[in-house]
């Protein structure tokens, strides 16, 4: 099975960048190869979409804005989260976006193999190279956890 | 005075957020979309050397990162008083043709097409893509993303990296062409030219033959008489790699053609005091207020403004179109906010036969496509069309090169105070004092906005496709009368 870890996140927008740093981190710890393969994106809907095309299995990593405590890891599922930081105005929804590439016969994750790793983030406005503190002390967490993901062999992968 | 909001949620303060303010009789006195600005980037972009902002400022937006990379290498070019040779400036221009024919595939498919497609009345949960797409067959589908990736595997290949470039430098680019890359990238723009015309045989035959849809292109609701900007060549046809500045009037003759350089002589800014934002707005024309016509500085800069503000199209195939365009919406200008659509289609193909030009001149595998800088610097300006409009960074240095200031006027900056009055109009037209307000009147609102494709900042997080609102009627002191709400 083929995986992609996708780090996704602008890195001069403090804790928005969260998810590229956690991959940085990944690519260090983790065996890359032919099956698996670590990159960073800066994109949403259609864009991130065709990232996706020809893997089977995709991991994304990013910041998440939903109120809970700044550093909450947890691993959603990017179809079915309302608001994601995939979208943009100039642009369609992720969801929208891999139902056109699926309905074109595109090569893309099915959705049990399509996860999130989301960092609640603190602060996204603020032009800065560095993740908050709260932010930073979460990322050794989301590594472990994306690295538990790529860890689940392809028979139990249904249920992660 | 009342006031009804169209309120995106998001947490993230002046993004996309709409205030309709109604009179006490309930009738629609202004409207107002807060666009977030630029100040926070300009702030940190300060103390860091210049030579860094092709690839800082494509940061700015994951959309367009290639217009704000190509800016800012013209600007270094400025700021190090130096003049890129003829086949860097052909290499950046072919590199910028190839990614607007893929920007604007991707927005009138994806975004305004939609709206246009399916009609403002389809249910919203067709206004999209998908709903295009059953409209007018899987095939669309397929032509799209094909254009798309061939676009952004073109850019990959000239620029060195996935979606932020990493190859304009003062006084030219970091990498030629090979004829091998030369030969595959002529390939797609002809691929490309096909492309829009069938762009423009759809939008004729699902748009134009509808009456419906023409009636609604042309409607008062939907039509702003104000100047226009674009950039032009030496014969006054568009160009959005290079040219001069030229704004049109409302009764289409020319107010003003300028070097990039010199905009602060005929652009000011106005302050409203309840925001923060600036309005732009044409210095010696003067502020008259949120109006139109020949006495009001209030000008537009989108693909329809750059077309008004032009003489024509510098390719035989867009200029056909152009002709058409002006001939069924009798003449120029064009005022009717919604023809920005089918304006986007017209540049869309000149874009692709601009593409396929560049690749084919001799020049362009030239090995000469970099000067050195030897000039110490201290100011520069740089000017493109960005696919939203006239786009400008300037910057001022230390000797070092150290930056001390930058200001930045993207695309939508300079439709600012036009698309508020777009968003008041169509207000006015639809909603009825004393009638209640309904989410249906409210895309129509939505639809006007849209028309101008704003840039509501870093695209990593902004608004869901479907836009979710808030809608928040208030009273004179500002009070929450009514809440109406969709996607939150």
């Amino acid at each position: 099975m083929r995986t992609l870890v996708l780090g996704l996140g602008n890195p001069i927008l403090s804790d928005d960048g969260v998810g590229i740093r956690v991959v940085e981190a990944v690519a260090e710890a983790a065996d890359e190869g032919a099956d698996v393969q670590v990159e960073t994106a800066c994109v949403g809907g259609l864009r991130l979409m065709e990232q996706m095309i020809g893997w089977d299995r995709v991991i994304l990593v990013d910041a998440m804005v939903s109120g809970e405590e700044p550093g909450t890891v947890r691993v959603t599922d990017p179809e079915t989260f309302p608001t994601f930081h995939s979208s943009c105005s100039h642009d369609t929804s992720l969801r929208e976006a891999l139902e056109l590439g699926r309905s074109t016969g595109m090569h893309l994750p099915s959705p049990q193999h399509l996860r999130c790793v989301a960092v609640e983030a603190a602060d996204v406005h603020t032009f800065s190279e560095r993740c908050t503190p709260e932010v930073e002390s979460a990322i050794p967490r989301a590594v472990e956890r994306v690295l538990g993901l790529l860890a689940v062999t392809e028979g139990e992968h249904a249920t992660a | 005075m009342a006031r009804i909001s169209i309120d995106p949620i998001t947490r993230l303060e002046g993004h996309g957020k709409i205030d309709i303010f109604l009179t006490d009789e309930g009738a629609v006195e202004n409207a107002y979309l807060q666009i977030p600005e630029l100040r926070g980037f300009e702030r940190f972009c300060v103390d860091r050397p210049a030579e860094d902002m092709p690839n800082l400022t494509s940061r700015i937006c994951g959309v367009c990162p290639e217009a704000h990379h190509i800016c800012a290498s013209k600007a270094l070019d400025d700021l190090f008083g130096v003049d890129p040779p003829p086949a860097a400036k052909k290499l950046r221009e072919l590199f910028y043709s190839i990614f607007f024919v893929t920007d604007h595939t991707t927005h009138f498919y994806a975004l305004g097409g939609p709206d246009f497609v399916m009609g403002p009345d389809a249910p919203k949960a067709e206004r999209n893509i998908l709903g295009v797409i059953q409209k007018v067959g899987m095939e669309i589908a397929g032509k799209v993303l094909k254009m798309r990736k061939d676009g952004h595997d073109l850019i990959k290949l000239m620029g060195g990296r996935p979606v932020h470039p990493n190859w304009g430098l003062p006084g030219g680019v970091s990498r030629g062409i090979t004829e091998e890359m030369r030969a595959e990238i002529e390939a797609r723009g002809r691929e490309a030219v096909e492309f829009g015309l069938f762009g423009l045989q759809l939008f004729n035959d699902i748009v134009l033959e509808n009456s419906d849809y023409v009636d609604l292109i042309v409607s008062e609701g939907y039509t702003h008489r104000t100047y226009n900007m674009g950039t032009v060549d030496e014969q006054d046809r568009v160009n959005f790699y290079d040219g001069k500045i030229r704004v049109t009037a409302p009764d289409g003759t020319e107010h003003a053609k300028y070097d990039p350089r010199d905009y602060q002589e005929y652009i000011a800014e106005h302050v409203e005091p309840w925001s923060y934002l600036k309005f732009p707005y044409l210095k010696e024309v003067g502020w008259e207020g949120f109006i139109d016509g020949m006495d009001s500085g209030v000008y537009k800069a989108t693909p329809l403004s750059r077309l008004n503000a032009a003489e024509g199209m510098a390719t035989p195939k867009a200029q056909e179109a152009y002709e058409k365009m002006y001939e069924t919406l009798g003449g120029k200008p064009v005022d009717h906010t919604l023809a920005t659509h089918w304006a986007r289609l017209v540049e869309l193909l000149y874009s692709a036969e601009r593409w396929v030009e560049l690749a084919a001149d001799e020049e362009i595998t030239s090995d000469t496509f970099r000067v050195l800088p030897t000039e110490t610097p201290a100011e520069g300006i740089g000017s493109v069309e960005a696919p939203r409009g006239t786009l400008t960074h300037h910057y001022r240095t230390d000797e070092r090169g150290i930056l001390t200031s930058v200001n930045l006027i993207v695309g939508t900056t300079n439709n600012y105070a036009a698309i508020n009055m777009s968003i008041a109009d169509a207000a006015r037209a639809v909603i009825e004092p004393g009638e209640e307000v309904t989410e249906g009147l409210l895309n129509m609102v939505e639809m006007a906005f849209r028309a101008y494709d704003p840039c509501f900042g870093c695209a990593t997080h902004t608004l869901p496709g479907q836009m979710p609102l808030e809608v928040r009627l208030r009273d004179r002191k500002g009070d929450v009368l009514e809440r109406l709400e969709r996607n939150l």
